[in-house]
């Protein structure tokens, strides 16, 4: 076939149609630039998000490699270097810990890094200094200075306390680098020389799995990347049998939680995919519909080139040419506002979510590349997309059939038509009938938008601030460690001293101080206990939960959390059975016991213990000695997470018991929290008052103020309101600018028509009520819509994702749709009206004459 | 008995040296049943009369008065009410509506009126036009020439005062346009209809009872019932 040189006459032609029809260019520019902003805007936050999530959890890991071996020798970081598949390499080698007083509160290591990418991959690159070389230098984090009361300086000596594998040794260092510490870590590194590491922790001979008794010191810690971050388990799961094969001597391995988590988050991929689906269909929508609506107008136009002989891919060309050209113009202005809008939104969410290191967050210039063009592909795709079918209509018109179209004749069935009375409202419903893709069109944008406030309204008046606030806080303040849920050793939760308590009892406005006590002991099974605890072993038998309910068999007991309250405490209880009588408990033989033993979130527990039962519990007083008390199930229930040591046994027990006859059963005098309850105008002074004296504590107590949670709910909401209105309020523009442009070029290019109604005796006014008919219609089917699809997205999608928020209680409104309505119906009789008296310039003559 | 008449009727397009005079000193009348045809070349004036005739368009100057009624004196809304009682168009491309079927567009205006439709009168319009077989039809599925029938059918339904025919057979070929001719012919003796038409064409002219000749917006012959 000879190839003809046509592309220029074509775009061409093409440019010469662009510049003739400029309220449509206006339009088709708006929404291209509508969708690259919202689909800009949310993959900004969401990249940011996942990204920040992922940098602030490799921050608590401690460190930025995919995967690890574990207590490794030399030869086994060259296999790795020489394997394939991985990259980025790094070793450590593992010396000690750092036992000094000062860090009671958190753990610090020394190490050995094997150069400059080692330190970096445990974000332990020194800002200020360089990485120890002579053997007594050292490089710590500014937390680690800070607890040592150390100056940020350079050549500072660090007096370090060093355990090695159980051997302590007391060094000074010289503070060769220091760097930013992270508060999220789990530990702090400390680096030192390689002639101290070899001195103390010398390369061992033995693989680490041989050794009877585990030694630490002189095992290399070899950290590696893949190529990506897909199913690093199994790539890491198959490097092991290459390099090992199935030896029982192969390492432990680990793989770095903060890739699995953000891979593995389900919810945040579907949401996503929704997401990008509802951009996508907002965009296509409208889109498609401005394409389709501007070839039926301009079809004879394509008519008359198809008889001067232009070919149908030529004329398919010309339109997608046209789509090139407003991506070329669009897409910019939406990829620079949706960035800026962005930015502005994850601000709003960073304050709110109270986020920890602002540094993760940071958005790289990599990561905004990869938006960006993300974001020009998917809108580019969108806009091709959506012309796809315009451009076969256009393509495909035969000459003749152009010059008769009218939107009714196309591809249309002929059919009869049943004769009804003529109004300008049944008119009026003839037109909608005419075309209706584009009326469908049309109310489903409309539709997205509309549901969506919806949805969002749904959800926003289904946050419960009474169960969120109640969750998180009991009374007015409570008095705790503030990372209570990792704490391991009783001796760590108590830490509020009885002269504390005192002091606290002196505040002024102080209505109750109810200091909560704890400490672990176990649940010794009698009779009926055990028999229960066998229906449930058979019941779980192919349960992760076996192993412990078997062991809980074996051994006739549970680990039992043991809590000593004061009676104040049990105003806040909720009973599942039983019932609470302050005077009984008072006498110290009644105990509360929960009821969750299996089946912790939402399945109903299974208990074992029923009220009147006798409960044995026992619990360490002093180091060595075990005291045993029983007690007569009071009640079954829970205590308060706020409360509560906010962690859990796969299988275990929860038992309430008064505080006098707590005091009996341990040594510990100290408290693990306090709850607080203040009269109502002293809030302020005794919130400072307790900030005064936890700020002065040694101990990591903090103090939570019911006030505070308030705030943090209000801001919460505030977020989603400010996200979810942005991207409904961006939506809603769409679908109001798609019902715009239809209703505003269906007048235009019915212009002629319009006129020769008028000609035959239609009045203006019975045009301008039949117009206004048309936009009734469009608004009357959109709320029908809205509230089918409204109401079957709150029951398939809604439900199902607030049903596991605690803090969530359904409500399906149809308010926002109710409110829409009447704008929407303002909209849809200003419009028309507004449109035909712009064409009413013209003489009915002149409109009749036009072609 | 006169249902159409002129007065120096004038309409200039433009100012300074674009103005155009479209119409100049327009002076003519129509009789009752009469059937008359504006004859002219292209650009003589022939379409502005017939417009400024059917209250369509407003003159510069002159008058025009129907059934004695100076339609001018008439608001915009109440001069196209006046048109749908007291005038039918017949455009050279037909105009109807792509909605309504045949039926619906011939009792258009009626309806628009609030009026109850003379059934057995428009069942004979119907009838006469052979249009009974394809009331439920819409206008896509009909040829040019039934179209047209449809529209002379629509234009003799309000049972108007006169019917103005604005090149009716300029969009049909021979054969049709002396069948579409005949009936409008027919129809109006039929109904004592009065019917103007402009055409260019003086074949289709000689059908009328009077032609009035239109040269360069003055009417040079033909402008009253003796001329």
């Amino acid at each position: 076939m000879t190839k003809v040189s046509n592309k220029k006459v074509i775009s061409r032609l093409a440019f010469r149609e662009l510049r003739s029809n400029r309220r449509m260019n206006i339009v088709v520019i708006l929404s291209i630039v509508l969708t690259c902003v919202l689909f800009t805007a949310l993959t900004s936050i969401g990249g940011s998000l996942i990204n920040g999530t992922q940098q602030e959890t490799m921050r608590q890991v401690g460190g930025d490699r995919m995967a690890g071996l574990k207590c490794v020798l030399p030869e086994d970081y060259e296999k790795v270097c020489e394997d394939s598949t991985t990259c980025d390499v790094v070793y450590r080698v593992i010396v000690g810990n750092a036992v000094n007083d000062a860090f009671k509160n958190f753990s610090v290591e020394i190490n050995y890094a094997g150069d400059e990418n080692a330190a970096k991959a445990s974000f332990c690159n020194q800002t200020t200094g360089k990485l120890p070389e002579n053997y007594d230098e050292i490089a710590v984090s500014t937390l680690v200075l800070d607890a040592l009361g150390l100056p940020h300086e350079l050549g500072t000596v660090v007096p370090v306390t060093l355990n090695v594998d159980g051997e302590v040794s007391e060094h000074e260092f010289k503070l060769c680098g220091y760097w930013q510490g992270e508060k999220v870590a789990m530990a702090q590194e400390c680096w030192v020389s390689k002639a101290f590491a070899d001195k103390y922790a010398p390369t061992p001979t033995k693989q680490f799995n041989t050794l009877e008794h585990p030694v630490y010191a002189g095992y290399w810690q070899v950290d590696f990347n893949y190529a990506n971050s897909w199913d690093i388990e199994g790539k890491t799961n198959a490097l092991i049998s290459r390099l090992y094969g199935n030896s029982e001597n192969a390492p432990d391995v680990g793989i770095n939680w903060a890739y699995t988590t953000s891979n593995a988050d389900s919810g945040m991929v579907v949401g996503g995919i929704v997401m990008i689906l509802v951009i996508f269909a907002a965009g296509y929508l409208i889109i498609y519909n401005i394409f389709y609506i501007n070839i039926s107008a301009n079809i004879r136009s394509y008519g008359l080139l198809k008889t001067i002989g232009t070919t149908s891919m030529q004329i398919r060309r010309m339109v997608r040419v046209q789509a090139a050209v407003y991506c070329v113009i669009g897409i910019p202005f939406g990829l620079i506002i949706g960035i800026l809008s962005g930015k502005i939104l994850f601000k709003a969410i960073m304050v709110t979510m109270n986020i920890y290191s602002a540094a993760s967050y940071a958005i790289s210039v990599k990561l905004l590349v990869m938006i960006c063009l993300a974001s020009t592909a998917f809108t580019f795709l969108t806009v091709m997309i959506s012309c796809r079918k315009p451009c076969k209509i256009a393509g495909s018109v035969s000459p003749i059939e152009a010059l008769r179209y009218n939107e009714t004749n196309i591809n249309a069935k002929k059919r009869d038509k049943k004769t009804r009375t003529i109004s300008p409202l049944s008119v009026a419903r003839n037109n909608m009938l005419r075309s209706r893709k584009k009326t469908i069109v049309v109310v489903l944008s409309l539709t997205l938008s509309m549901v969506l406030v919806n949805t969002l309204f749904t959800v926003l008046r289904g946050v419960d601030m009474d169960k969120y606030v109640s969750a998180q806080i009991v009374g007015d303040f409570i008095i705790m460690h503030d990372k209570v849920s990792t704490l391991n050793y009783d001796d760590q939760h108590a830490l509020i001293t009885p002269e504390q308590l005192e002091y606290l009892n002196t505040i002024d406005g102080v209505r109750q101080v109810s200091p909560i006590y704890f400490r672990r002991g176990k649940l010794v099974f009698h009779e009926e206990p055990l028999e229960r605890l066998n229906t449930l072993c058979d019941k779980y038998a192919d349960t992760d939960e076996h192993g412990s309910l078997t062991n809980a068999k074996d051994n006739g007991t549970i680990p039992t959390d043991i809590y000593g309250v004061t009676d104040d405490v049990l105003n806040v209880l909720e009973p599942a059975d039983g019932k609470i009588d302050p005077t009984k408990w008072q006498s110290g033989k009644y105990a509360i016991v929960n009821t969750y033993y299996l089946g912790a979130e939402d399945e109903k527990g299974e208990p074992l213990y029923s009220v009147g039962d006798t409960l044995t519990l026992s619990s360490m007083k002093g180091m060595d000695e075990d005291t045993t008390k029983d007690f007569e199930v009071m009640a079954l229930c829970e205590m308060p997470y706020a409360i509560s040591t906010q962690s859990y046994y796969l299988f275990g027990g929860q038992v309430i018991i008064p505080e006098s006859t707590y005091s009996e059963m341990t040594d510990n005098r100290n408290a693990m929290s306090v709850m607080m309850n203040a009269e109502e105008n002293c809030f302020d002074d005794v919130d400072k008052q307790i900030r005064y004296m936890t700020d002065r504590s040694d101990s990591q107590v903090i103090v939570k103020s019911k006030q505070t949670y308030l705030e943090e709910f209000s801001d919460f909401t505030k977020m989603i309101k400010l996200v979810g209105g942005t991207l409904s309020g961006i939506l809603a523009l769409i679908g109001i600018l798609n019902f715009v442009n239809a209703v505003v070029t269906g007048i235009i290019s019915r212009k002629r028509e319009l006129a020769m109604m008028n000609a035959v005796g239609m009045t203006g006014g019975q045009l301008k009520k039949m117009l206004m008919w048309e936009g009734v219609h469009y608004a009357a089917l959109t709320a029908v819509c809205s509230v089918i699809i409204g109401f079957l997205l709150d029951n398939v999608v809604v439900k199902s994702i607030t049903g596991d928020l605690f803090f969530f209680t359904h409500h399906f409104t149809f308010m926002p749709i109710l409110i829409c309505v009447p704008i929407l119906l303002l909209l849809s009789a200003v419009i028309p009206s507004v449109a035909y008296q712009t064409i009413c310039r013209d003489s009915v003559v002149n409109r009749l004459r036009e072609n | 008995m006169e249902v159409l008449k002129t007065e120096a009727l004038t309409k200039i397009y433009g100012e300074g040296e674009s103005k155009v005079t479209a119409l100049d000193n327009a002076n003519l009348s129509v009789r009752q049943g009469e059937f008359a045809a504006i004859v002219g070349t292209s650009g003589s004036g022939k379409s502005t009369l017939l417009h400024m005739l059917g209250g369509l368009d407003r003159p510069t100057s002159g008058k025009v008065y129907v059934e004695g009624k100076d339609i001018f004196t008439l608001k915009d809304e109440a001069l196209t009410i006046f048109r749908r009682r007291k005038i039918g168009f017949v455009f050279q491309s037909f105009n109807l509506v792509p909605t309504l079927n045949v039926y619906e567009n011939i009792v258009f205006p009626i309806q628009l009126d609030g009026n109850d439709v003379d059934d057995k009168f428009v069942n004979e319009v119907i009838g006469i036009l052979g249009l009974a077989d394809m009331q439920n039809r819409l206008p896509n599925q009909l040829s040019g020439g039934q179209q047209q029938r449809v529209a002379i059918a629509r234009a003799l339904a309000a049972k108007p005062a006169i019917v103005l025919a604005d090149e009716p057979t300029g969009n049909l070929d021979s054969k049709t346009s002396q069948d579409v001719l005949s009936l409008l012919k027919v129809t109006g003796q039929k109904f004592s209809q009065t019917i103007v038409m402009i055409t260019h064409n003086e074949a289709i002219a000689q059908m009328a009872d009077r032609i009035i000749r239109i040269e360069d917006g003055h009417i040079i012959k033909g402008g009253e019932p003796n001329d």
